[in-house]
């Protein structure tokens, strides 16, 4: 790998920047989320950014259960980032629809609708283990090069 | 040759002005983590950025916005140049706008409601920048008797006891050109998410990079002009620096306000006490 | 041979004219049209100043009386029309002039000496070249245009010869205004001007059309008067009707400051500027070519004329004071109204009053850098303005509107004309084009002059601003297609791009120019061989910013053309895109246009709000002027 491609690999996972899609979830692990960017967890640390476009970002994270009402939205946002890009799902029910699988408008999980990277598994999701999630999703990158 | 010598020097200004920009920014970022009682990201962060952003794919929804960032770039790098060869502080501040011209026009072109409100509201921006710098090129001819930089080193005393009321209007400016409150109403830093990222929402990738890398030249530019109101000594870069400093603190303590109010209060003091300055050198 | 270029020049479009308005085939007066347009343009191109001072002076005995009895033919026509449309104004001020115009005739100018029939100076060679070649190019628009709106309009009896014969009938007054040297042959160029504009304003026989005819009427008639006064009273001060003689003569003669203010208030008047703006206004029902040609780029332009042309003479007085500040003021007033319109046109006819109200002020100031400025300024605003107003034109014929709104994303649905009108805009606000030259120097110019200064910094930025504004609105399609020029006539065509080129051209020659033109007018002005224009407080590096724009130019190009074989994206509407380009998911699963107009800020910067203040500003400050030419 050359000098160029080694240096754009390393600002890739320099400068995540993200994108949070809330699908319809109880709020918990958004609260969560942005947990992670204050004081006390400062994600900017590793040069996280949220940013509210999907045209800039390049994690989407995704939170709460997809119905048939917002999965378009989902798509949309997935096709609207700039390649290359990863997508990091949150909380039990961005993972399988959680305790709303059952229900009638209710499609499932996140993968449903758009391919995802990372699984975040918690109800809700612990900052720490978003904060694993966003770290193994730039790892993502060097697997996408 | 001393053509050659000073075209050759003013060019090796712009990689040092593009590793001054960023490395501004990466100061920015991190006084503002540590005002937040954050760490904030190291401050090579911004390069990183500007890099991931140009190796990534591009997409657009307008042509314009493709044309836009080279254009904003070129502007802005010729701008500096000028400056670094002492020209014309009226040339520059003309070729400086075609920059903002153009990211406005991309940013219209677009078609996305978010870019058009934006975009109203950068022009009006770039409408209370442009007044004051022109009324600061005209105390710099008022009180050296030229347009050219050059007018403005080599003087005896600072500008600065000159053209106070100037300074103030040009920290007003930087502000705004800065993109940061409370004046960040058409495209800040940060998702302040009622416009999305304002002017900058519709560009994409190595075009967003490309912007970025043109606005770091434009705050070095803009720094720039404000070193001349203390052109001798370490004051050139103290003062510029000061007025860098205030205006992050100010950022941090300041809310958003709305573009009436940037218009109303903020510009219409920073124009009279412009204005008022410039009477008092005419005086 | 030089010696006729004149003579030809006026005698030519008065033939062409007559002989539109005999036939009545289609085919035979478009080609009158072409070529007297390429007549003219060659004419003018040939004609080289100076001329020998005797030049034409043989004819001058069959020029004087012809000339006399059109000045009274003119102004019985204008008393007659005042009578027909009971407008009393106009009868008062048309019987004001004939009473005025026959007593200086026969009592006053008949001990009046010989003097040189033609003034062929770099100024006049400025207007002359304008009228002909930008004039040219419009009148050729106005071939298919005029055609298209007859056939929307349908009159019963097709009343394209009138048209062209008055529109050719201009081309030659305009020409005589230019080059004359007698100040009464000027009165009656000028006065034919006034006419041929009524005529045209009101072409289309409308209510509104023949309401703003007769505005325009009879401001332009009160600018004949006082300019008739203004020739008495210079002729008192020094017996001659000789132009260049006069301006020698009564420079620094305070009793001459009176007529010179007056010439400057008729000046105002012709040029439309603060508070005589209403006509020209009123004038946007013409169709496009009579706004592109009689009321943007070259009648407007006689008034600023004559004000440079009298410039040396008034330099560095009270009432110069005074034009300086009513140039600036109307500079900024009219930029700011401008930008609370909607209407295109207005936006455009506003653009307009603004940039003269700039080359008043340059007049005011008359330093050789500002009046230098002042003819770059003319040049440049003629060719882009020109431009602009057959762009919008022939956009209003396609989509029917002059709306700014219905115009959005304009370079969709007609890329070619679209494209030429953002180009036009941005070459009257983007550096190396032509207009930030002319504008730069008006800056060095100008720094002496404090308060002037303000305005014309304010000016200027709320210039940039509603251009900025009116270009991104015509991209905003907000839609990705490949560039394919619309079908439009070949004449419709052919002037648009031309023009654009030209625009482009003339500015990367403007050394050039200036120094072919106004190397006589600014002896100390230094203007460099190398590209670079030098004044005493600055430079302006064109060839280095040329260069720089080009290459820019052609990296965005080759951006463009990268990014346009990558993937395309819809505009982020929040992820709620629906298919449609612009158009989220909306209730009941309907598409919604997302729509976001400009801000016009009408509640600030709105006609009704302002027009009082700004007229009895404006008209405070010609008070101003006159009372500094009465009280010194």
């Amino acid at each position: 790998m050359g000098f160029v491609a080694r240096l754009i690999g390393k600002a890739r996972r320099s400068s995540p920047w993200l994108l949070h899609f809330d699908c319809g979830s109880c709020n918990g692990c958004d609260i969560e989320i942005l947990a992670c960017l204050t004081p006390v967890y400062d994600l900017e640390r590793f040069g996280v950014v949220n940013v509210g476009n999907p045209k800039h970002a390049d994690i989407l994270l995704v939170t709460g259960t997809v119905n048939q009402r917002n999965r378009q939205v989902l798509a949309v946002l997935f096709e609207q980032m700039a390649k290359p890009g990863v997508v990091v799902a949150i909380g039990a029910c961005a993972l399988s629809g959680g305790v709303f699988r059952e229900a009638p408008n209710v499609l499932g999980g996140v993968d449903r609708v758009i391919p995802v990277d990372v699984y975040v598994p918690g109800c809700p999701a612990r900052p720490e283990a978003i904060i694993d999630g966003v770290l193994l999703a730039l790892e993502k990158f060097r697997e996408k090069e | 040759m001393e053509v050659m010598l000073t075209a050759g020097l003013s060019l090796a200004t712009l990689p040092v002005a593009i590793l001054l920009g960023g490395l501004l920014s990466g100061i920015d970022r991190r006084l503002t983590a540590r005002l937040q009682s954050r760490q904030g990201p190291p401050l090579s962060q911004p390069f990183f950025d500007v890099l991931k952003l140009l190796a990534k794919e591009r997409v657009v929804t307008n042509p314009w916005q493709a044309f836009a960032p080279v254009t904003a770039l070129g502007s802005a790098a010729l701008a500096l140049v000028l400056f670094a060869a002492q020209g014309d502080l009226l040339v520059i501040l003309f070729v400086h706008l075609v920059g903002g011209v153009f990211l406005v026009l991309g940013a219209l072109a677009s078609g996305s409601p978010y870019s058009q409100i934006a975009g109203q509201r950068e022009l009006w921006q770039m409408f209370c920048c442009e007044t004051l710098l022109f009324l600061i090129a005209g105390g710099l001819y008022l009180s050296t008797g030229s347009f050219r930089v050059s007018g403005a080193t080599g003087l005896p005393a600072p500008l600065l006891f000159r053209l106070p009321l100037l300074f103030a209007a040009f920290v007003f400016a930087l502000t705004v050109k800065m993109r940061k409150s409370p004046f960040d109403l058409a495209g800040c830093q940060h998702a302040h998410q009622e416009l999305v990222r304002g002017v900058y929402t519709e560009y994409v990738g190595p075009h967003l990079g490309l912007l970025e890398i043109a606005h770091w030249l434009e705050v070095v530019l803009y720094l720039a002009v404000g070193s001349l109101f203390w052109a001798t000594g370490w004051g050139m870069v103290l003062l510029p620096l000061a007025a860098f400093l205030a205006v992050i603190v100010l950022d941090n303590i300041a809310a958003r306000l709305t573009w009436r109010w940037m218009l109303g209060r903020g510009w219409g003091v920073a124009f009279v006490l412009a204005a008022v300055n410039l009477f008092w050198l005419k005086g | 041979m030089s010696d006729a270029i004149p003579l030809v020049l006026i005698i030519v479009p008065f033939f062409a004219s007559l002989l539109c308005l005999l036939s009545r085939s289609t085919v035979c007066r478009s080609f009158i049209v072409i070529a007297t347009a390429a007549m003219l343009a060659v004419s003018s191109l040939l004609l080289q100043g100076p001329l020998a001072p005797d030049a034409g002076l043989q004819w001058a005995g069959l020029i004087d009386p012809l000339i006399i009895g059109g000045d009274f033919l003119l102004l019985a026509i204008m008393f007659v029309l005042g009578c027909r449309y009971r407008h009393l104004l106009i009868v008062l001020l048309t019987l004001c002039q004939l009473g005025l115009l026959s007593f200086l005739e026969f009592f006053v100018f008949v001990e009046e000496q010989g003097h040189a029939l033609w003034q062929v100076d770099g100024l006049s060679l400025t207007l002359v070249r304008v009228v002909c070649i930008v004039g040219g190019f419009i009148c050729l628009h106005a071939i298919p245009y005029m055609q298209a709106h007859e056939n929307h309009l349908l009159p019963a009896r097709s009343r394209q010869p009138r048209f062209f014969a008055v529109l050719l009938l201009f081309l030659g007054a305009m020409n005589g205004l230019a080059l004359t040297n007698d100040l009464a042959h000027f009165y009656f160029f000028f006065e034919l001007t006034t006419l041929c504009s009524f005529l045209l304003i009101g072409h289309d026989r409308s209510e509104e059309a023949t309401a703003n005819a007769l505005t325009a009427l009879w401001m332009n008639g009160a600018g004949g008067l006082l300019l008739l006064l203004a020739v008495w009273g210079l002729f008192r001060q020094s017996a001659q009707l000789d132009m260049n003689g006069l301006v020698a003569a009564v420079a620094g003669n305070q009793a001459a400051l009176l007529p010179l203010t007056l010439l400057m208030a008729a000046a105002f008047s012709k040029s439309a500027q603060l508070p005589w703006q209403r006509w020209l206004l009123g004038a946007m029902v013409a169709p496009a070519p009579v706004s592109a040609l009689l009321h943007s780029s070259t009648m407007v332009k006689a008034g600023v004329y004559l004000a440079l042309r009298f410039a040396p003479a008034f330099a560095g007085t009270l009432p110069a004071r005074g034009l300086i500040l009513a140039g600036g003021f109307t500079f900024v007033a009219a930029a700011a109204l401008a930008i609370s319109q909607r209407n295109a046109k207005k936006v455009l006819a506003y653009s307009t009053i603004s940039n003269l109200g700039l080359i008043f002020a340059c007049a005011g100031i008359g330093s050789p850098a500002a009046l230098a400025a002042a003819v770059l300024l003319i040049i440049f605003h003629a060719v882009s303005k020109g431009l602009l107003f057959l762009c919008i034109g022939t956009a209003e014929q396609q989509v029917k509107s002059r709306d700014v709104e219905v115009l959005r994303g304009l370079c969709a649905r007609m890329p070619l004309t679209g494209m030429v009108a953002v180009l036009a805009a941005l070459t009257l606000v983007v550096p190396p084009f032509g207009m930030l030259l002319g504008k730069w120097l008006v800056f060095e110019a100008a720094a002496d002059h404090f308060l002037f200064y303000l305005l014309l910094v304010l000016g200027s930025s709320l210039t940039l601003l509603f251009w900025v504004r009116l270009a991104g609105t015509l991209l905003a399609s907000g839609e990705l297609a490949g560039f394919r020029p619309e079908k439009q006539p070949f004449l419709s065509r052919f002037p648009l791009v031309a023009l654009a080129g030209g625009a482009v051209l003339l500015a990367l020659t403007a050394p050039l120019l200036h120094n072919r033109l106004l190397a006589p007018l600014s002896a100390q002005f230094a203007a460099g061989g190398s590209g670079v224009l030098s004044t005493a407080a600055g430079s302006f590096p064109l060839a280095l910013l040329f260069a720089v724009a080009g290459c820019a130019g052609l990296l965005a190009m080759i951006g463009v053309s990268r990014a346009m074989a990558g993937r395309k994206g819809a505009a982020y509407l929040a992820g709620a895109n629906a298919g449609l380009p612009g158009h989220f998911v909306g209730p009941m699963n309907r598409p919604v246009r997302a729509v976001a107009e400009n801000s016009y800020l009408v509640p600030l910067f709105g006609e009704e709000r302002w027009n009082l203040w700004v007229n009895l500003a404006a008209g405070g400050l010609l008070l101003f002027m006159l009372g500094g030419a009465l009280w010194k």
